[in-house]
């Protein structure tokens, strides 16, 4: 029994590291222009096909793919900035609606173009098993993803807090007025925060490509994920969403090992129902009072 | 003008409509369809205009009404119009269970809805015992005949779905007439103020839940007899509330006739010319038509129409002169 809860704690937390990578492109967003964007499990799930077919067509490993991932991810994550900037009216609402309808744009892009058959790496390195303490199961990819992320994590976390840009995006996020007194162009830090989510979304769609399968209605999972984890962890607070991230990935590991897969998601928005209902900051957020 | 505009839509609705498409099953069954589809449009609207809250999880109700019905006429021998009715009620009494949900602003509450979705679909696979499972439902009863018209029919299942939408709009109506209805409007514009002056903000909001969760729970329960057949992820396909939610959109979400108009139009043109030009992904067209009116006319397409037509009688006033 120990080894079943062990194994999936472990399971749990690696996916914990990628899913912090979705929800911290989803919280970057939101915390600079106070936007869900509902497109943005669909830009992870476009850099995972961008992976698929550089190894299909480019012979090239999911890794070397980033690059081309990110520009891709980027430039397209960027463009929803684009649209989004051109909402005057009832903004919190329309950009939902927007940002809703450039998710279904997308997952039915994804599906004209590469088909609904599902995809996974046939690299067999990153299905290769290793094998921690003679206790422990992963993959390769699962391991190298879990570690990447946290380093991804903890490189975002030091760009926020110490570099002069993760400074102004914190600035913008906090009182857009009063940084932009103090010289800070709110425009250009609004584009940095989705093209920097554009990135972490890259790095996710490679990891989830190179250890799950794929096919396009996964999109919409992945939004749904990135923002119950932002509810978990609260606003505001990036090691906050790493543990949300592990968090969700542990209580999903546990529901399948203890219980039966169907029952993974109902884990997940139980639990967020539970947290929103019960701590509307979230577990790491700080307390704001309305109005 | 006013006047003449409700006997014009009813003639149309009962008369001008069914005679002109009658025979035609395929026709009808889009339209039928269109017609479901507009009816959560509608109870999606009025969530949105009056209470001011977008939801992404009204399949959530449809389901629940879908499933109700066809449990209530299956497992305890109901007859099928008042299990109908019966299954609004218990779509209502489930939009209970969403009600902590409305303290939550914006995204928060559209998500948690959704969340309250993908609890009931999951609830509805798992519990195999009351409703099969994902194998679903088969032969659910058909509509009754009533006065020697078969309401179970193609053209017999429109009357039915025309009449309750109509009935919704003409609830609507005195809804958004009535103090409280005045109230969530401006609710609308500042929340803030309106509690200051005494409306209870909260409670407006949770009758607007109610109301809504009914209505789409009637759309349900009308659908699970008119195609006699359910599955879990049928019955709370999140198609359900996309296309509702551009319908909604696309018609004008604040106007009376705008979700109901906005369905026809879309549903028919997506099934009649998109599908037909791309097989596979039609919905593409649909997501764009959301960004587009989003982007373009927030109002929607009526609210366009009516000022085009403004403008144009203006302009041949000018050139009278």
């Amino acid at each position: 029994m120990f080894e079943l809860f062990a194994q999936s704690a472990f399971s749990g937390v690696l996916a914990g590291a990628y899913y912090a990578l979705i929800a911290l492109g989803l919280a970057l967003v939101f915390g600079t222009m106070r936007v869900i964007n509902l497109a943005h499990g669909e830009l992870v799930l476009l850099a995972a096909y961008v992976a698929y077919s550089a190894e299909n067509k480019l012979h090239l490993d999911p890794l070397a793919s980033l690059p081309l991932a990110v520009a891709v991810v980027g430039l397209t994550s960027i463009a929803v900035y684009g649209l989004l900037s051109r909402i005057k009216k009832d903004r919190e609402l329309n950009s939902l609606i927007l940002t809703f309808g450039l998710g279904v744009i997308m997952t039915n892009a994804i599906l004209m173009i590469w088909s609904a058959d599902i995809h996974s790496t046939s690299v067999p390195w990153h299905h290769d098993a290793i094998i921690l303490a003679d206790l422990l199961f992963a993959m390769n990819s699962e391991v190298f993803f879990g570690v990447a992320g946290l380093v991804v994590v903890a490189g975002l976390w030091w760009w926020l807090e110490k570099t002069w840009y993760g400074r102004a995006l914190r600035a913008v996020a906090s009182n857009r007025d009063a940084a932009k007194l103090m010289g800070i162009n709110p425009q250009f830090t609004e584009i940095l925060s989705f093209a920097v989510a554009g990135l972490l979304a890259s790095v996710a769609g490679i990891a989830i490509y190179s250890a799950k399968v794929i096919q396009p209605s996964l999109g919409h999972h992945l939004t749904v994920k990135a923002f119950i984890i932002t509810v978990l962890a609260g606003m505001g607070s990036v090691p906050g969403v790493l543990l949300g991230g592990m968090l969700l990935g542990i209580v999903e590991n546990l529901t399948v090992t203890l219980a039966s897969s169907a029952l993974q998601e109902l884990a997940g928005m139980v639990l967020f129902l539970v947290v929103l209902l019960v701590m509307p900051s979230g577990l790491f957020g700080r307390v704001r009072r309305r109005g | 003008m006013n006047k003449l505009k409700i006997p014009a839509v009813l003639v149309l609705a009962y008369l001008v409509l069914p005679l002109a498409v009658n025979g035609n099953d395929y026709v009808v069954s889009l339209i039928v369809a269109a017609l479901t589809i507009g009816g959560i449009a509608l109870a999606w609207s009025m969530l949105g205009n009056l209470g001011g809250m977008v939801s992404f999880g009204h399949a959530a109700f449809f389901g629940i009404g879908s499933y109700a019905s066809a449990l209530l006429t299956i497992k305890a021998g109901w007859p099928v119009l008042v299990s109908m009715l019966f299954a609004g009620l218990v779509a209502a009494a489930s939009s209970i269970a969403t009600m902590p949900a409305l303290r939550l602003r914006g995204p928060y509450f559209a998500l948690s809805i959704l969340a309250y979705a993908e609890i009931f679909r999951i609830i509805a696979t798992e519990w195999k015992g009351l409703t099969g499972g994902a194998a679903g439902i088969l032969s659910i009863p058909r509509l009754p005949e009533i006065m020697g018209i078969d309401l179970g029919g193609k053209i017999g299942g429109y009357f039915v779905v025309v009449t309750l939408v109509i009935a919704m709009v003409g609830i609507y109506a005195v809804i958004r007439r009535s103090p409280q209805g005045l109230a969530l409007k401006a609710m609308h514009d500042s929340e803030d103020a309106t509690r200051v002056v005494g409306v209870n903000a909260t409670m407006l909001k949770a009758l607007m839940l109610v109301v809504s969760a009914f209505f789409a729970g009637l759309m349900g329960a009308f659908n699970a007899h008119y195609i006699n057949f359910l599955e879990p992820d049928y019955a709370f396909s999140g198609s359900w509330t996309t296309l509702a939610i551009v319908a909604a959109i696309f018609g004008g979400y604040r106007t009376l006739w705008g979700p109901l108009i906005g369905a026809l139009v879309v549903y028919l043109v997506d099934q009649l010319v998109f599908k037909a030009i791309l097989p596979q992904g039609h919905q593409i067209i649909l997501g764009a038509l959301l960004g587009a009116m989003v982007l373009f006319s927030p109002t929607g397409l009526t609210p366009l129409i009516a000022k085009l037509t403004r403008l144009q009688r203006k302009e041949t006033a000018n050139a009278a002169h």
